[in-house]
């Protein structure tokens, strides 16, 4: 199934506003991440320190993605 | 939006808003944009936010610092969109009992702040380029990870 990303700050120079990654059954958010890394390899170093937020919520990485709605993929916080 | 707002932060509205008969402290810290950065010269800042979740995170770390620190209120404003040299990117104002509290209160909230909430700051420098800011000073390669308040607990 093909999963819609947001993207926030300095990753848009890497995926733009947002971007879409095909997810088989069983795959986990990490799983996302990994695969985000092979769409722009130049991220990689970046997306090791992303979090990904679903429903407004923080979820951890090593969860199956379950739920159909829209991801989030956050930057570290650099707000102040 | 409560805690976000695109237009200039009126502080000194907050702070006049912020009396309580309970409060002997009131503690109001701002933070202001720079001229510099690690010896760059600056000429203004832009924030980003994921802002309902951003804002859902201010409300519930405001919260926590309320019942955590006994205050008897507590504000914090974040902007979003261009922010000049001196303008003021964040408040936070924190009100208690006695001095201590209110002090240790309003560092707690801003340390979450920072590290925390998905918020950006897109610095622009005099020579014309720019750069994605990174507040994160840890030593460890993997603390990102540590998906809650990592900074503040070591300061403790």
């Amino acid at each position: 199934m093909n999963r819609k990303i947001v993207c926030f700050a300095g990753l848009k120079k890497f995926f733009g506003d947002e971007t879409s990654v095909e997810v088989a059954p069983e795959e986990s958010y990490a799983n996302l991440l990994e695969k985000l890394g092979e769409l722009n390899p130049e991220a990689k170093e970046v997306l090791t320190s992303c979090r990904i937020a679903v429903n407004e919520k923080f979820v951890p990485l090593d969860e199956t993605i379950k739920d159909q709605t829209t991801l989030f993929l956050i930057p570290p916080s650099s707000g102040g | 939006m409560k805690h976000i707002q695109n237009t200039a932060i009126n502080y000194s509205e907050l702070f006049d808003d912020f009396r309580h008969p309970h409060s002997g402290a009131v503690v109001l810290f701002s933070g202001e944009v720079r001229d510099n950065n690690k010896g760059r010269a600056v000429t203004h800042l832009e924030y980003e936010a994921y802002a309902p979740m951003a804002n859902k995170m201010i409300s519930e770390i405001l919260e926590e610092a309320k019942s955590r620190f006994k205050l008897n209120q507590a504000a914090c404003v974040h902007r979003v969109g261009r922010v000049e040299i001196s303008g003021c990117a964040v408040v936070v104002i924190t009100g208690s009992g006695h001095r201590k509290e209110a002090y240790d209160a309003n560092r707690y909230i801003i340390d979450r702040v920072k590290n925390e909430v998905p918020i950006w700051k897109h610095e622009f420098f005099a020579d014309g380029t720019s750069e994605w800011g990174q507040n994160c000073d840890c030593v460890s390669n993997d603390h990102h990870n540590h998906q809650h308040h990592h900074h503040y607990e070591r300061a403790e």
